[in-house]
């Protein structure tokens, strides 16, 4: 094969992805056009890139300024009422005016808090990834409605609506990937002039981020082809690629699975040929008259075991946000089980299963270990089959290849047994995934789950006595399911919490491509469609029995604090560790079991709650209070609503429950002017509302420097109170012990002097 | 940690300039301060870290 360095390709992970390590389509896309001839192929993360350079002192300094310009606290002072639709602007100009400075002088560090040793020490970790939550938020609040969180990327406009979609690129006060395309995007792609662009869109969180790119690629490069594929376009593609205006952004799609469409692709612009022959490719015609989509033939999968190794050259992989490169591999594609009435990830990649050999993968992951020094891999699967759970860590082991790794996994009792966990865990498996779903058999039957709850218990038991951490895939809502079904699951679920270290609890909903879609009265379900939202993915339903959409999403709430009080992976703040896609692995990837972590998790929150009152105590250099003409408390409350879903857009689904607005108005009222302050700590990187009374106490203890200061002198009630105050500000990380406090913060002293406490 | 109720009467229209009594900790010194008399409950704002802000699918 003669390389072709003539014809450049440029694939493009469009923001918002996870920042934590990178994504696999694009090694594996790269690799695949390299092995047939296409050697000039570029790799842009543009989703961690971004991240890595909002979260940045001189971004943060810009979106706190714009946050003043647009969201001045002062707006609010002689309010008489906030009504419901207020509140988040309210809330984000409030916590931006607090916290604004301390982010701005912090993040850099906390950053490299996350990328470094000081990524293992707890008590480091924890206000580092709280820094960069709250300077997210800030981030956000400069192009408010716009909400960037490490997880996920929502705007006013609904990603359900193609209009909507194609409104938002253009929005460049509140889409903040325009700025960031044109400035640190744009100017290299145009440079490179690359033949093809292609963008891997598997989230609805990337759709509007990646056809913002794609408008301005074809703008400023109208001879680039600009393609895109993934997950998410593979359910909803073919109806976006029909709508108006699509056209201005795109030139085509590709579904399911990519490498052997996009080479035909490539090799089809190459040549001139028509892309009438490209299977599995939807493009526009623009040969005669208005552009139209074409559907062409469905593609042919490649043979997984040749599929060359991933080739992750390129990709910015110091830049994840991680002390350690955590690289992802594709052990199989598809499942072999593929009986789950409510699963549609066939959809994603296309109809089959297919794996690679345990000597192959083996093979790929010992040359990327030598390659790039990696030692963590999160193998990529839906689930594996029995004899690939007995051949992979065999094969790992007689290659002595010394990896740690986690991956999913399907509940196979024959193969998760006590030998057969300890292998796993001899191979390097730290971590499995499984799909529990529900503790009820009367479900697990409709969802064609093939397991019984005894079995799954079992097999969680013996992977934790074999020292691998186990986490539940849960669900709450299927069809039918009733309150005290969905209690019952979370009952379980706690009974188990020292085997089940993490549960993965999702709402149930509805695709096209599912089973409950398709054939909705065998679950008792009526469809609402709503023909205004073109290019939707997920439906509302109306159930006969069981819970309604409203109270799965109670329900949900309801579990989640449960698991929240009774897994201490989940408790207080050290839930970072679950969110946070692989820092918790990468712990047992040191070989920490468990139970040690978990010990350590609960003696973290424990030691916490025994803090109290000490005469040293005073507050960091980094606490800003400010005073608010509503209470901040109150304002969170009432958005925290489950009725408050109606204006944010659903997490998972990115949909807007747009006719509850006004219900949620009408349930959830105004509020009332009531004077507070809010308080923000850099070391802690903590918020707190206090009365004003609070706050002019916390003023004299900053101003005559320590707690004791204010103590001398008091005594009886009076004492006691202050005492109590100064205890509780401690817990909430207001006031440090002196060699509690860090010295983290880039600011000044003096800057500090004028606008701190 | 279980809140305080506020001790003061809520303002029901625009907020007004504080009381008398309400700037005591401004005016007084503070060795002079009774604080068992003072609003000092706090509220802490960490509901923002839910879990059901994340997602674990990623293949």
């Amino acid at each position: 094969m003669t390389p072709n360095s003539s014809f450049p390709i440029t694939l493009v992970f469009p923001p918002q992805g996870h920042f934590t390590q990178p994504y696999l389509a694009l090694p594996c896309l790269k690799a695949y056009l390299r092995a047939n001839g296409f050697d000039d192929v570029e790799l842009v993360d543009a989703s961690v890139d971004a991240y890595d350079r909002f979260l940045s002192r001189d971004e943060l300094a810009r979106a706190a300024r714009l946050v003043a310009e647009r969201l001045p606290l002062a707006r609010y002072a002689n309010r008489t009422e906030l009504s419901f639709r207020e509140l988040a602007a309210f809330r984000a100009a409030a916590e931006s005016a607090a916290s604004a400075e301390a982010l701005i002088a912090r993040v850099d560090d906390a950053k490299a808090v996350i990328r470094g040793t000081r990524f293992w020490d707890m008590e480091q970790y924890v206000p580092a990834v709280r820094t960069l939550y709250h300077a997210l938020r800030l981030f956000s609040a400069a192009h408010f409605p716009t909400m960037l969180t490490p997880h996920n990327f929502t705007m006013r406009y609904s990603i359900d609506r193609s209009r909507d979609v194609l409104a938002a690129t253009l929005d460049e006060a509140e889409n903040p990937f325009v700025r960031y395309f044109r400035e640190y995007v744009l100017p290299g792609l145009v440079a490179r002039k690359p033949r093809v662009l292609g963008m891997s869109v598997i989230y609805g969180s990337q759709l509007i981020p990646a056809m913002t790119l794609g408008r301005m690629i074809k703008r400023a490069l109208p001879d680039c082809h600009v393609t895109a594929g993934g997950g998410y376009l593979a359910y909803i593609g073919q109806k976006l690629m029909q709508r108006p205006g699509v056209e201005e952004c795109l030139d085509s799609l590709i579904f399911h699975e990519g490498e052997a469409p996009l080479l035909a692709l490539c090799n089809a612009l190459e040549s001139g040929a028509s892309l009438a022959d490209v299977g599995a490719l939807t493009w526009i015609d623009r040969s005669s008259g208005a552009p139209r989509a074409v559907v062409n033939r469905p593609g042919m999968p490649i043979r997984l075991d040749a599929a060359p190794l991933p080739d992750f050259e390129g990709l910015p992989l110091d830049e994840y946000f991680s002390p350690e490169l955590v690289l992802p591999y594709d052990v199989n594609r598809g499942c072999y089980y593929g009986e789950c009435s409510f699963c549609t990830l066939p959809t994603v990649i296309g109809p089959g299963y297919r794996t690679r050999r345990a000597k192959t993968i083996v093979e790929h992951v010992v040359q990327l270990k030598e390659r790039h020094g990696a030692r963590a891999f999160d193998f990529i699967t839906d689930c594996m089959p029995p004899g690939m759970i007995r051949e992979l860590p065999n094969e790992l082991l007689r290659r002595d290849a010394d990896i740690r790794w986690w991956s999913d996994a399907r509940i196979e009792a024959e193969a998760y047994t006590e030998e057969g966990t300890r292998r796993l865990y001899a191979s390097g498996c730290r971590k499995l995934l499984f799909g529990f779903e529900t503790a009820t058999p009367r479900l697990l039957d409709m969802m064609k789950k093939g397991q019984t709850v005894d079995e799954t218990l079992a097999v969680a038991k013996h992977c934790a006595r074999a020292g691998i951490s186990v986490t539940f895939y849960a669900m709450v809502g299927f069809p039918t399911e009733t309150r005290d079904e969905a209690r019952a699951t979370v009952d379980f679920l706690v009974k188990n919490a020292n085997v089940i270290r993490e549960v993965s609890l999702q709402t149930f909903h509805i695709d096209e491509v599912a089973e409950t879609y398709q054939h909705p009265e065998r679950f008792g379900l009526t469809i609402v469609d709503d023909p205004d939202l073109d290019i939707e993915l997920y439906h509302d339903y109306v159930a006969e029995t069981g819970m309604t959409q409203t109270e799965a999403a109670e329900l949900f709430e309801e579990m989640m604090s449960r698991l929240c009080a009774n897994l201490p992976l989940f408790s207080g703040d050290n839930i970072f560790y679950f969110m946070q896609k692989s820092h918790y692995f990468l712990h047992l990837a040191r070989d920490m079991q468990p139970d040690e972590f978990v010990a350590r998790c609960k003696e973290r929150v424990d030691r916490r709650a025994k803090l109290g009152a000490d005469a040293t105590l005073a507050p960091s250099r980094d606490l800003r209070v400010v005073e608010l003409p509503f209470s901040h408390t109150e304002t969170r409350t009432k958005l925290a609503h489950p009725l408050a879903r109606a204006i944010q857009p659903d997490f998972l689904t990115g949909r807007y429950v747009e006719n509850r607005v006004a219900e949620a108005e009408r349930a959830l009222g105004t509020i009332a002017p009531k004077r507070k302050a809010l308080a923000y700590d850099g070391d802690s990187a903590e918020f707190a509302e206090l009365a004003l009374d609070g706050k002019r106490v916390l003023e004299a203890i900053a101003k005559r420097g320590t707690l004791g200061s204010l103590l001398e002198g008091q005594s009886g009630a009076s004492r006691a109170a202050l005492e109590r105050f100064g205890g509780e500000l401690h817990r909430l990380g207001l006031l440090h012990l002196p060699h509690a406090r860090t010295t983290t913060s880039t600011r000044s002293p003096s800057a500090a002097a004028t606008t701190t406490l | 940690m279980k809140p305080t109720e506020s001790k003061k009467p809520e303002a029901t229209t625009k907020p007004t300039p504080p009381a008398r009594e309400e700037r005591k900790p401004d005016a007084q010194e503070p060795e002079t301060l009774n604080y068992a008399e003072l609003d000092l409950s706090i509220e802490k704002v960490d509901e923002r870290i839910a879990p059901s802000e994340t997602n674990v699918f990623d293949k």
